[in-house]
């Protein structure tokens, strides 16, 4: 946590006279580590994940990545949405390339190798040129994913993007989610409402209050479980544990505020 | 025994069910869903009772007039009709008419199209351009195009300007908030992951927004296509010496009934022809879908 790569200083928001984060906001988030938002819809915990994106800017405070201010969206910082979250006019692997699109660094065989190896890293070679309403809306999220590593992002900012998938794609996303960060070591903000999808697959929980969010804890999961997530640990005695106890916390959350 | 029997209750109660009493026709199934309430009958189906309803209204107008039901004036057989549609087309002029009528729905719809496609996408993108139009367009939008035609010919006097105009007036209107509007439903998410991949505003309208409204576009440009022809034929009403209105309205003043449905006629097929044409190419241009 002396690394500070990620850093909320003082940050507050207010959608006109409506309070949306207070108040003020710190938190520091290392270099791949796997953060999870936990709290209520509508609790502001998007809005905070937006606000590393660029896509809101805080009413107050400042937010840093690397140690400079975060300004307008950018490239390094990449956003996977629970719908609409791959270009549907685009095949699966054109989606891929559309992540390098803006990148000038790279040569076109560059680009191609890239899209193939995150392909197949996220398991989608053999759809590379189906289109999106042809495949599952867990491989759609896999296509979002492989686009924004695709495209470089350092950190990856997830707005509950397993929402709208059942139970079992939803559980081997999160394998893989987990496995991918990992692997190709990314900076991941991640927010659910989900208390078993936060304890599975995150380093930290950060969790929120009802709105204005503000934090009511934080679990250190990896001191509990330790980095290596297997499909098995959700039948350990441990992950039950932990999950219950969480649950209760939010529950009562939930109960205590407006 | 019992306990196999235990594990496979459904197979079990499915033997018992009682076969049905008649055996199922080929086909049957499709025609049953016909009549149920928001059944699911085969393209096929579909087909065959649109083209035996068809023929049956025909048959049934052709009788009437046949047996002098009706007086030819009023509604001439169809027949007759198809018959002065036919002689109307090999050896009048009425394909030269049609032909001119085509021109001009065609160079007064490209013009609207060409204003309506970027300043709708302007409106929804930038609000202060949505701001400052939207009460014009909304208020020309509501005056009727009839209601303009005197106004027009002051303007424009009675050549091909005024027809132009007047067409244009109909639809650029309408097209605009059209195309807005389907700039407005392009998903929010897929501009903001756009920006997050790196592309700047301008790039983020061109390769994501526009590309991803261009559906709805294309149908949205099938429509005011569609509206363009009514607003024709009052066009070619008032002030013209050529086209299918001009057609029409000229037989009307002798009461030749058959050639006003044969000038008519000629309209609806030029309508659906055009309107296949298009649905074709939605179609295949947009496969993903």
């Amino acid at each position: 946590m002396s690394e500070g790569y990620l850093t909320f200083d003082r940050v507050t928001k207010a959608f006109g006279p409506l309070p949306v984060v207070e108040p003020p906001f710190d938190l520091t988030v290392d270099r791949n580590e796997f953060v999870v938002f936990l709290g209520p819809s509508g609790c502001g915990k998007s809005t905070l994940l937006r606000m590393i994106g660029g896509l809101e800017t805080p009413t107050s405070g400042e937010i840093r990545l690397d140690k400079a201010a975060v300004g307008p969206p950018d490239r390094r910082r990449g956003m996977v949405f629970q719908s609409y979250s791959s270009f549907p006019w685009l095949t699966v692997a054109g989606n891929v390339l559309f992540g390098m699109r803006y990148r000038d660094d790279l040569s076109t065989a560059e680009k191609r190798d890239r899209a193939r190896h995150y392909l197949t890293l996220v398991g989608l070679a053999d759809f590379a040129d189906s289109y999106p309403n042809r495949v599952s809306g867990g491989m759609r999220q896999r296509v979002a994913i492989a686009r924004t590593l695709a495209a470089g992002s350092d950190v990856l900012l997830m707005d509950e993007p397993f929402g709208a998938l059942d139970a079992q794609r939803r559980e081997s996303l999160q394998v893989e989610l987990r496995r991918v960060q990992q692997t190709d070591a990314k900076t991941v903000v991640f927010v659910t409402h989900d208390v078993e999808e936060a304890v599975f697959l995150a380093d930290r929980i950060i969790v929120f209050s009802q709105r204005p969010a503000r934090i009511v804890s934080e679990v250190d999961v990896n001191a509990i479980f330790g980095p290596d997530r297997p499909l098995s640990l959700r039948d350990e005695e441990r992950f039950f544990r932990t999950k219950t106890e969480l649950l209760r916390l939010v529950r009562r959350t939930a109960g205590s505020e407006p | 025994m019992s306990k196999e029997a235990a594990l496979h209750p459904i197979e079990q109660s499915a033997e018992k069910t009682p076969e049905p009493t008649r055996p199922i026709e080929p086909g049957e199934s499709d025609l049953n869903a016909l009549f149920t309430l928001r059944g699911k009958p085969s393209r096929r189906a579909e087909a065959l009772v649109a083209v035996v309803a068809c023929i049956l209204v025909f048959v049934a107008w052709e009788i009437a007039a046949r047996l002098r039901l009706t007086n030819p004036i009023f509604l001439p057989a169809p027949s007759t009709v198809a018959a002065t549609f036919w002689r109307m087309s090999t050896e009048g002029d009425l394909l030269l008419h049609a032909g001119i009528s085509t021109l001009r729905v065609w160079a007064a719809f490209l013009i609207s199209a060409a204003m309506a496609i970027p300043i709708g996408i302007l409106m929804s993108s930038y609000r202060v351009v949505g701001a400052a139009l939207e009460p014009i367009v909304d208020f020309i939008r509501y005056l009727p195009v009839p209601a303009l035609v005197p106004l027009s010919i002051i303007w424009f006097g009675v050549g091909e300007e005024t027809k132009i105009f007047l067409l244009w007036l109909g639809t650029f209107f309408q097209l605009v908030l059209l195309v807005a509007d389907d700039m407005r439903r392009v998903p929010h998410e897929y501009i903001e992951t756009a920006l997050t991949l790196g592309a700047k505003p301008r790039q983020v309208l061109s390769d994501v927004a526009i590309r991803a409204m261009l559906p709805n576009l294309v149908d949205s440009l099938r429509i005011t296509l569609g509206w363009c022809w009514t607003y024709l034929i009052i066009a070619e009403i008032v002030a013209a010496q050529s086209g299918i209105g001009f057609v029409i309205w000229t037989a009307r003043r002798y009461m030749k009934t058959p050639e006003v449905m044969a000038g008519v006629i000629a309209i609806g097929i030029i309508g659906l022809v055009t309107d296949q044409l298009l649905r074709q190419l939605h179609r295949r241009a947009f496969r993903y879908l």
